[in-house]
Order: C-alpha cells, then sequence, then structure tokens
C-alpha cells in the first residue's frame, strides 16, 4: 500500500541550476572590476529579475523508487531513480530521520537510471534520499526524494541552499575565460595574421590571455564545488578538483588551457611558428566551447558542435582583433591601414558565418519564439541579440562608412574609428557577461523536455501492480499508458482496464476512460484531457476475469502547462 | 447524532434510487442448511441499452443449483467441482453448478424482470457472514458488471457496482 504526503511532494524534483543566483552579490562581484563589468552584472539583474520563479534541471527527474512521500512498510534494499537523459551520479546521500547524512557510494548505471544499492537497514521514520548527478551539458543538478518507514515522521532537515557566492564566482570566473579565450587568443590571431608585423595592443592581449590562464583553472575548482553541492571553502580540497574535471566542463579547460598557451606561444614564441600557433590557438578556442555547454549537449551533435565551434573561432577573430586594431589606429594611423584592410576584407564571410552557426543555434535551443519571452534563456538570448544589434550597426558603420576614409588617412575619421572600436569592445565584454549567464539557464530545449515528461505513479497493491503513465504529465490532452502485472510480479492477461481519474478537491466528477490495447502489453488512454493541475487520484479498475475485479488507485501530480 | 440525521437523509434522497438500480437479490437474508430461492432482479439495462444476458457466479458453499427456464432466453450452467465435498441428505456431494447463464434475450431498459435459481445453502456457511453472487450483465454492445464485494471493514454503499449479496442466519 501506498500512502502520500501532500507537503512533502513539493520537495523532489528541486533543481539547483536555476534563477536563484544572487543578482545583487553579482552586481557587489561586478562593480569593483570596473564599469564595464558593473554594466554586464546590471544586464544579467535584469535577466534574473525578469526570469520566473519555477526551476528547471537540464536532465529531468522522470521517476524514483521509492517515489517522494512513499511510506514502505519496511528498509528497501535498493533505490532508483531515472532521468529524461542519462546522467552521472556526484553526490548521493541518505539523510537519516535525525539529520545524519549516510553517504551511498554503490550505484549501477542502466542507461537513465541509476540503481543506488542501500547497505544499511533503516529504521522508521522519515528519511531523505538527496541527489546531484550531472548531465551531458555539464551542469549539474540535485533533488531530494522524502519517504518513510513505517510511518512518517518529521523530515530530517537537508542544507539545499543555493550558494550565491560559488554562483557568481563562476558568473565572474566564465567571464574571464571569456575575456582569455577571444580577446586573448583571438588577439593573439589578430596580430599574427592580420597586423603585418605591428605589435600594437600585444601587452593587453596577453594580459588577456593571463586572465583566462588563470580564469580557467579557477573555474574547474568552481565546478567542482558547484558539482558536489560543497561551499567555496572546500575549494583547496582534490576531490573538488577530481569532481570537476570528471564533468565535460573539464574537457573545456583543458582545451582552452591548450588554446591559451598556443596565443601565447605564437606572442612570445619563435616568429616564425607564430601564425601556426595562432591559427591552432583559433581552433582551440571553438574546440574548448564545443566540448560542453548546453549548446553542445543539444541534439543533433553532429550540428550543435560544429556550429559552436565555428561560432566560437568566429567570436574570437571579431573580437580578438579589435583592440589590436584600434590601439593600432591610435597610435600609428598610417601603418595600422593595411590591418584594417585585411580585417574590413575578411569580416564579412567571418561574421557570416558566425551569425549563420548562432541562429542555427538559437534555433535548436529556444525551438517556440514564445520561448524567448517565458523563459530566462530566451531573454537572456533577446537581450544579447539587442546588444548584437547595437554591436552590428556599430560595425556596420565602420566598415562602410568609416573604413574607406580613415585607409585613405583622414584623421577625423580614424579617430571616430577608435572610438567606435572602443565601444565595440565594450558591448562585446557585455555580450560575454551574457552568455555567461546562460551557465545558471536551462534552455527551452531542454524546458520543452522536461514539459513533455510523464507523470507516473507505481501502484502495488497485494492482487495487482500497475505502472501509470500520462504523458505529457502537465494539464491538456494527455495520453496514459499502463502497465498492469499481478502482485507478485507476475503476468495479469486482464479482460478490461478501466482508467478514473478524480479530482474531489476541485468538485470534478471522475474522468472515466476504458483502455484500449495496443498490442505491445500495455493498455492506453488517448481521448484524454486533464483540466486542471494538482494532485489527482488515479484509480484502475482491472478486470482481472468475467466476475472478478481489481481496483487500485493512487495519488498522481499533475504540472501546470 | 446530527451527522447521522445527515447521512439517513442523504440514504433517503440518493441511496434509495441507487438501491433501485442495482441487480440486486429479492430475499436477502436466509439460513444456513436451508434450501434458497435466489430471485435476481434487473431493473434496468446498460446505461439505456436493452438486457441481453445475465450471468450470475454461484458461491462456494451454495450447492445443488437449479436455475428456472426463462420463456425467450436460452439457458446454460456451467458446471464444476466444489472446492470440498458437502453432505446433502447423507450424501457427498462434490460438484454442480458454478455459473447459470440466460442469453439470446432482450429486457428493453423500461421494463423490469427477474431471473431464478435455487440451491441449498450448505450447513457449515458462515452464520452472519454474507455471501455475494457476482452478477454480470450484458447488453447490446456494452455491460455492467455486479461483481464489487466489499473489503473488510468497507461500506457496501461506496461501491459502484456492488454484488448481490446474501446475509446468512444461524441455522434453523
Amino acid at each position: 500500500m501506498i500512502f502520500w504526503r501532500r507537503a512533502l511532494f513539493e520537495r523532489a524534483r528541486r533543481c539547483f541550476c536555476g534563477r536563484d543566483m544572487s543578482a545583487a552579490s553579482l552586481l557587489r562581484t561586478g562593480c569593483t572590476t570596473g564599469r564595464a563589468i558593473c554594466l554586464l552584472a546590471a544586464i544579467v539583474l535584469f535577466a534574473a529579475i525578469a526570469a520566473p520563479g519555477q526551476a528547471f534541471a537540464h536532465a529531468a527527474l522522470v521517476t524514483t523508487e521509492p517515489t517522494d512521500g512513499a511510506v514502505l512498510a519496511q528498509s528497501p534494499a535498493q533505490f532508483s531513480l531515472t532521468f529524461s537523459e542519462p546522467v552521472s551520479p556526484l553526490v548521493l546521500a541518505l539523510v537519516r530521520p535525525d539529520g545524519t547524512p549516510v553517504p551511498l557510494t554503490s550505484f549501477r548505471l542502466n542507461a537513465q537510471t541509476v540503481n543506488i544499492d542501500n547497505p544499511h537497514r533503516l529504521g522508521s521514520g522519515t528519511h531523505v534520499l538527496s541527489w546531484r548527478v550531472i548531465s551531458a551539458d555539464g551542469h549539474p543538478v540535485g533533488g531530494s526524494v522524502l519517504f518513510s518507514i513505517g510511518a512518517p515522521g518529521a523530515a530530517p532537515a537537508v542544507s539545499e541552499a543555493v550558494d550565491r557566492g560559488l554562483r557568481s564566482a563562476i558568473w565572474v570566473g566564465k567571464v574571464f575565460l571569456y575575456v582569455g579565450l577571444f580577446l586573448g587568443v583571438g588577439g593573439a590571431f589578430a596580430i599574427a595574421w592580420l597586423a603585418q608585423g605591428g605589435r600594437a595592443g600585444q601587452l593587453i592581449v596577453i594580459a588577456a590571455i593571463l586572465c583566462g590562464l588563470v580564469a580557467a583553472p579557477l573555474s574547474l575548482g568552481l565546478q567542482g564545488l558547484d558539482a558536489l553541492g560543497a561551499p567555496l571553502a572546500r575549494l583547496a580540497q582534490p576531490d573538488i578538483w577530481k569532481a570537476g574535471l570528471a564533468t565535460s566542463f573539464g574537457r573545456t579547460v583543458l582545451v582552452a588551457l591548450v588554446a591559451l598557451g598556443l596565443g601565447l606561444l605564437s606572442l612570445v614564441g619563435p616568429r616564425g611558428g607564430a601564425k601556426l600557433f595562432a591559427l591552432a590557438g583559433l581552433a582551440g578556442v571553438g574546440a574548448a566551447l564545443a566540448a560542453s555547454g548546453h549548446a553542445s549537449a543539444a541534439e543533433p551533435q553532429w550540428l550543435t558542435r560544429p556550429m559552436v565551434f565555428l561560432h566560437g573561432a568566429g567570436i574570437a577573430f571579431w573580437a580578438g582583433a579589435l583592440a589590436p586594431l584600434g590601439l593600432a589606429m591610435r597610435r600609428k594611423p598610417v601603418e595600422a591601414a593595411p590591418f584594417l584592410r585585411r580585417f574590413s576584407q575578411a569580416i564579412l564571410p567571418v561574421v557570416a558565418v558566425l551569425a549563420a552557426a548562432g541562429i542555427v543555434l538559437a534555433v535548436v535551443q529556444v525551438q517556440a519564439s514564445a520561448a524567448l519571452l517565458e523563459t530566462a534563456y530566451g531573454r537572456l538570448l533577446l537581450v544579447k541579440l539587442a546588444l548584437l544589434l547595437f554591436l552590428f550597426t556599430l560595425a556596420a558603420i565602420n566598415r562602410w562608412k568609416l573604413t574607406g576614409p580613415a585607409e585613405a588617412g583622414e584623421t577625423e575619421v580614424q579617430k571616430k574609428l577608435v572610438r567606435s572600436i572602443g565601444i565595440e569592445m565594450l558591448i562585446v565584454l557585455a555580450i560575454f557577461g551574457v552568455a555567461a549567464g546562460w551557465r545558471f539557464t536551462p534552455p527551452p530545449r531542454a524546458l520543452a523536455i522536461a514539459a513533455a515528461q510523464p507523470a507516473s505513479v507505481h501502484i502495488h497493491t497485494a492482487k495487482a501492480m500497475a505502472d501509470l503513465s500520462i504523458t505529457p504529465g502537465h494539464v491538456g490532452p494527455v495520453a496514459a499508458s499502463i502497465v498492469i502485472m499481478t502482485g507478485d510480479f507476475g503476468p495479469l492477461d486482464a479482460e478490461q482496464v478501466t482508467l478514473v481519474l478524480s479530482k474531489p478537491d476541485s468538485g470534478i466528477e471522475p474522468i472515466k476512460r476504458a483502455a484500449t490495447k495496443p498490442g505491445d502489453g500495455s493498455w492506453r488512454v488517448d481521448d484524454l484531457v486533464v483540466p486542471v493541475p494538482g494532485r489527482w487520484t488515479a484509480r484502475l479498475d482491472i478486470l482481472v476475469s468475467d466476475f472478478e475485479m481489481v481496483k487500485i488507485e493512487a495519488p498522481i501530480e499533475i504540472r501546470p502547462k | 447524532m446530527n451527522s447521522y440525521l445527515l447521512s439517513a437523509g442523504a440514504f433517503f434522497v440518493l441511496g434509495t434510487s441507487a438501491a433501485f438500480s442495482h441487480v440486486t437479490l429479492e430475499t436477502q437474508e436466509a439460513a444456513i442448511g436451508s434450501t434458497y430461492k435466489a430471485v435476481l432482479r434487473v431493473p434496468h439495462g446498460c446505461e439505456g441499452k436493452a438486457t441481453t444476458a445475465v450471468r450470475v457466479q454461484i458461491p462456494e458453499g451454495v450447492i445443488s443449483v437449479k436455475p428456472m427456464p426463462k420463456p425467450g432466453w436460452t439457458l446454460q450452467v456451467k458446471k464444476g467441482r466444489y472446492e470440498k465435498s458437502y453432505q446433502l441428505h447423507g450424501q457427498a456431494v462434490t460438484s454442480g453448478a458454478k455459473q447459470i447463464d440466460w442469453s439470446g434475450g432482450s429486457l428493453p431498459d423500461e421494463f423490469y424482470d427477474e431471473f431464478v435459481f435455487r440451491g441449498t445453502l450448505a450447513a457449515d456457511l458462515p452464520a452472519g457472514q454474507t455471501l455475494y453472487f457476482p452478477v454480470v450483465q450484458e447488453c447490446e454492445g456494452a455491460a455492467e458488471r455486479w461483481i464489487e464485494i466489499p473489503a473488510a471493514g468497507q461500506d457496501e454503499d461506496a461501491l459502484e457496482y456492488p454484488a448481490p449479496g446474501l446475509k446468512l442466519a444461524p441455522k434453523q
């Protein structure tokens, strides 16, 4: 027999990556780094305030055994968690009724299901199965499942508070990593390939690379902290770094370090190899970005990873050239003319590829245009698009109005161009800030997957048991799929199965539908509409034989749309 | 007291009509060890459709069952072994009717009819308990199954399709 407790249910499927990053602390951290960063912080603050209250996982938890809120007669030998996509567990723990956590270390992965051994015999009372896993995009998610042995007691306290300082640090680390990769490695490429021997901006580029070289490993440690749900104070511990390295972001950091090294080498290394190093560095920037993140994890992989690569390499080419070009123009306008010419010749195809890749990725990630306004991810994209529009306008003015006269040597126009390039740099930094904010917002693609997840319940009685899933698990037109078995896991060849959904507290009369047999051993109900969200009672009337009907029921949670 | 009155009132308003719409036995109490004439009352069709067949399952302990033929209906008796041997008039009885089907007839929804059989309630049936006779009422393209048996402690009135019940009285 399965009992449920309403209040407890709300605690399941809690996600650690949501909008609740501290905008205020971001602002505080940001402002110390200068006005441009302050602008970024303001943009992310805006995005965070505008974000919806609900947090979603990247990999969504679909079913658990025991179910959340279940009351079991005896201690289970095993737990299982099934997700919407394959995951790797980071931290699994059982919190006893007295609040003592017991780490669960023995588990097996079976496709999307994590089977966890329970080494202890649990006493009576309410226990919490606390989980933290990482999905393919490299972003950790976590939650907890409450269940009781014997009878429910008071739930033990589990600390799940979002570490705002850590989130701010991750964001800042990401922005600096972008600065290193795009402005640093990209700048090295511009100096090696476009500047024709000019070294203007070299110091800034080296500074950016060093910034990246510090930020990359630091980000790895921060990722490890986020992965294990550990506080900043544990940054020095080796297991934190091991955990960070084990995530897909670990690959990004390793490739980024190589790319940064190549960029640095092209600047300070032997002259002969500078071009080659810079080119390899630029490719490394694309590869580093393609190694992890929402966009790279999206399907179809053959499309998204190359697109992220092109997008990243394109950004590095464009953004990286801005500082050396601007400084060259300001200091030695005459020598800078060929630099400007080469840049303006190359930039059109590069931006075309960059924009095309960006559009493809945005379409894959956002899917429906409504999601642009409805999700935090979509709003960040809109902010980014607005900044891009501004940037493209400036770039177009530079390219078609200012470049010609500047190359011809008009000093007034050259000054204007330098100023314009400076503003472009600021916008580029702001875009980095927005893009780094995506670290905390699951893309609409993932939200759509989560929304399409069925609401499932396992009903187990002595006479019969059933797995009922209602797909999608939210209000609106749904389909129900039912698999029935005898109470001792034997086959149950029923003559007829009827699904009855009722919600007495909403004054809705029971919705009764006969199920059909599609032929795969399950039962289906297709013509079903669930009108309101909340806790419904699902009852299955199983006609075992002509004269014997088994009725089993359990509550099932239907999400709002 | 108030709630009792309320529920009694509710029963009066809702319960009577509900009881009328169920398939029930005319005589709902009989002594064990006696001969029992079961009259199954079929008050209506299935959701407006005419009844075309009535099948009743004979519970264990009701022995020597004979149905009454009914003009216009085909009568079939499915026989089988009892779970144990019963004594009837000094003789051991080990098998008999397990299910009776009246089929091929047509009882429109607006008419009422009765289906009758007779049997002996074994002397070793537990007095004080209720014996259930699950009935399947078949109509054109539909069926109503009066087969629900209340679980221990469950209120019989809460059932949607209760099986007709017979309360067993002590032997006289």
